[in-house]
């Protein structure tokens, strides 16, 4: 192990990369307020306008004006990109806003948990009632403890929907072939090969972006009880790349090309493709998140389409939405708080359902629309059994890469299931000692 | 030295009961020219560069005081095979990107200036120049899409036609063993019409007499091109050659767009590697000894380059 040295000019350095980084990442200066009662409330997200979370934190943000009379909401658009590259520069500097939307999990909201540049707000939760709305496997993306490692110590961001992987089907093409939804994986199996003996292949997946990787995770989940994500995303125990549920995800993920339920050729193929290739009716198929639900809503025109759960599994890839976070820096910390307060009110939240978002704490009688409601149903299986079990790529920061490459190769078939989990295990231990959490 | 002329003065430089003007030494004023481009190059290059061959000596998530490890980064790299995949895949792209571009840049406008020109008027020559440049004016991000389209596996227009003639198709970008030719190949056409504009251009210097002569003495059109234009153009060649490579070496562009390094790792690179440890796996120290290397491996090309351009010009 390295001995820590903190030697000032190393610091000098990580300032001036700090500067012109923060240079590059945004403009827009910075008003003098005094320390609360704020004038202004400064706010960046990166929801587009017109999606669900935009038009309900468009509204939340009037709804503040309203009960704030004399408070300005001063809110900058950002790119999911510019705060995921140099987020935690600007919030390291003086150019901080007093809340922003930033994305959750070990690697980012963590990193800067732990960095301190983020306030614990555990006793605004307990106080203004938050935990009560978010059930535990929501509030396990919103805690972080000093390592930065999710799940457990002080709140530290507080989301305002869910997400979570379902499988979405071609109800017009079920039909054609008389087929009824699976309710087990073996059904699910079923009515693959009845698709492949048709001449179609079932299932449309992008390896070039995060769907293979959704597919063998949801595999893997299939034969893994909470212990297991405990382990692999939490580091509670030896998460072990050879053990049943890995060995079994790999290997029925390479069985599942080979006969022809997943393309061979979609190494290559990027999640858009994927969605515009189900959206066109060219994949009866599509095992994918709650992301696509609205536009599927939108642009699917020629048939009809129903999502259920993946078949058989108790636990399903999935998490808690980004996170309001405040930053430590922040000049208007009260403000930021009745920010989230009104976002998580029943109004905000019905807003949010209403648009095709997935609410964590809407009111399911104001959901007026039939296709939301069958969304958020189909949450609410999932939240209320406390089976949402995160992203594979989380446990480490550049995993999303390892896993897209080496699942390339699994679809291409030039490595072998047991090479596979090899290569993905390599990078996952190397984490565990980066941040000396191995054994 | 502007001097100010203010209203009603006429404009003189000195009146004659003056004394002579004292003359600022001439460095003095060359190096005051200097200046702003001198603060230029030290913000966004100079800088920066210092920056980061210190942070590659330090392991930091970007944020925080970095701690000071000496070489264990390099000991890494030296160690990371993805790190020497990346290389190797950037010698193939300098053949994609300089060798192939360079020679049938050369052919091209040879042909271009030599018979285009002369038998179909200059006009269709530098209409042709243009359209061989178009590609270097298109953003990469544009073609890159485009390229994807037509490359795609299915519903592609290159399987698309390879099937109409009954070829199969193939995955282009999706398959290992062809997604380094496929990029290898756009790299070709996006490259192709730098060299040609250069060398046509170089061309306009070359003394049509030299031609002349030797066409009266019975040379081909592939002797006048080996013994008349590449000596005669060797500079442009030099200089196209060694732009082209350390472009080769820098590629990001089109690798981000086309491929993201994929699949699995097949079109790496190390400015896309370097990319990726910086941004995504926040191993900003890691990230910048990458790029370290990268930048000193361009500059020894460069060196080397120069050495062989003095030479040749040396023993011509």
């Amino acid at each position: 192990m390295q001995k820590k040295s903190r030697i000032p000019v190393l610091r000098g350095l990580a300032a001036l990369a700090v500067g012109m980084m923060a240079l590059a990442a945004c403009g827009g200066g910075s008003d003098e307020n005094g320390p609360s009662g704020a004038k202004e409330l400064r706010l960046w997200h990166y929801e587009s306008a017109d999606g669900a979370m935009g038009k309900a934190w468009s509204a939340a943000i009037a709804k503040f004006e309203e009960t704030h009379p004399g408070v300005k909401v001063k809110f900058e658009e950002k790119s999911f990109e510019q705060i995921n590259q140099s987020g935690a520069m600007a919030l390291n500097s003086n150019e901080a806003p007093d809340i922003l939307e930033y994305n959750k999990g070990n690697a980012t909201a963590g990193l800067i948990a732990k960095q301190g540049l983020l306030t614990d707000m555990s006793d605004e939760v307990v106080k203004r009632g938050w935990d009560k709305l978010l059930s535990p496997s929501l509030q396990t993306t919103a805690k972080y403890d000093d390592r930065g490692i999710m799940g457990e110590g002080n709140w530290y961001g507080i989301p305002n929907y869910g997400e979570f992987v379902s499988v979405y089907y071609n109800k017009d093409l079920f039909k054609k072939y008389d087929l009824e939804v699976p309710t087990t994986l073996d059904d699910f199996t079923k009515v693959m090969d009845e698709f492949v003996a048709e001449g179609v292949t079932p299932l449309a997946n992008a390896g070039a972006e995060y769907p293979a990787q959704q597919y063998l995770y949801q595999l893997a989940l299939s034969k893994a009880d909470r212990a297991w994500v405990d382990r692999y995303q939490l580091y509670k125990g030896k998460n072990d790349f050879k053990d049943p549920a890995w060995t079994y995800a790999a290997t029925t993920f390479a069985d599942w090309v080979s006969k022809g339920y997943i393309a061979k050729n979609s190494a290559g193929t990027k999640a858009e493709d994927m969605g515009v290739s189900f959206m066109k009716g060219d994949f009866p198929i599509l095992v994918s998140g709650s992301w696509w639900w609205g536009r599927f809503q939108t642009d699917v025109k020629n048939f009809e389409w129903g999502s259920f759960l993946f078949p058989g599994n108790t636990l399903h890839a999935g998490s808690s939405g980004n996170l309001w976070v405040v930053p430590e820096k922040s000049k208007a910390k009260d403000l930021a708080y009745d920010f989230i307060d009104i976002t998580m009110s029943k109004e905000i939240q019905n807003l949010l359902g209403n648009s095709g978002g997935v609410p964590v704490a809407a009111d399911p009688a104001a959901i007026s629309d039939p296709k939301s409601k069958e969304l958020i149903e189909l949450f609410g299986k999932v939240n209320s059994a406390d089976s949402l079990a995160f992203y594979p790529d989380w446990p480490a920061p550049g995993y999303y890469d390892v896993l897209v490459q080496n699942t390339q190769k699994l679809i291409n078939g030039s490595a072998a299931p047991n090479a596979f989990l090899d290569a993905i295990a390599g990078p996952y231990d190397e984490n565990l000692q980066d941040q000396g959490l191995g054994d | 030295m502007a001097t100010e002329i203010r209203k009603g003065e006429r404009a003189v430089a000195v009146s004659k009961d003056a004394p002579p003007p004292v003359r600022p030494s001439r460095t003095v004023s060359y190096w005051l020219y200097l200046v702003p481009s001198g603060v230029l190059f030290t913000v966004v290059i100079g800088a920066p560069f210092v920056a980061s061959v210190v942070l590659g000596f330090t392991r930091w998530q970007g944020i925080g005081a970095p701690t000071w490890i000496g070489l264990e980064n390099y000991q890494r790299l030296f160690q990371d095979e993805r790190f020497w995949q990346s290389f190797e895949h950037n010698l193939v792209l300098i053949l994609a990107m300089a060798v192939i571009p360079t020679f049938l840049g050369l052919v091209l406008a040879s042909v271009l200036f030599d018979f285009v020109g002369k038998r179909y008027g200059a006009r269709t020559a530098s209409g042709l120049r243009a359209a061989f440049y178009l590609p270097q004016v298109l953003p990469v991000a544009v073609a890159g899409v485009v390229w994807t389209w037509i490359l795609k596996p299915t519903g592609g227009a290159l399987n698309a036609v390879l099937e109409a003639i009954g070829l199969p198709g193939q995955d282009w970008l999706g398959d290992e063993s062809l997604a380094l030719p496929s990029v290898g190949g756009i790299l070709v056409w996006l490259q192709i019409g730098y060299p040609v504009v250069i060398f046509m251009s170089g061309l306009q210097r070359v003394d049509p007499s030299l031609y002349e002569a030797a066409e009266i003495d019975g040379a081909g059109w592939w002797r006048r091109f080996r013994h008349i234009t590449v000596p005669q153009i060797r500079p442009e060649i030099y200089v196209v050659l060694l732009t082209c490579t350390i472009a080769a070496l820098k590629v990001f562009g089109p690798i981000y767009v086309l491929t993201r390094g994929g699949p699995g790792g097949a079109t790496n690179v190390p400015s896309y590697f370097s990319y990726q440890n910086f941004f995504q796996k926040t191993q900003v120290g890691y990230g910048s000894a990458i790029a370290t290397v990268l930048t000193l491996v361009i500059v020894a090309v460069t060196f080397l380059f120069l050495r062989a351009q003095r030479r040749g010009e040396e023993t011509s």
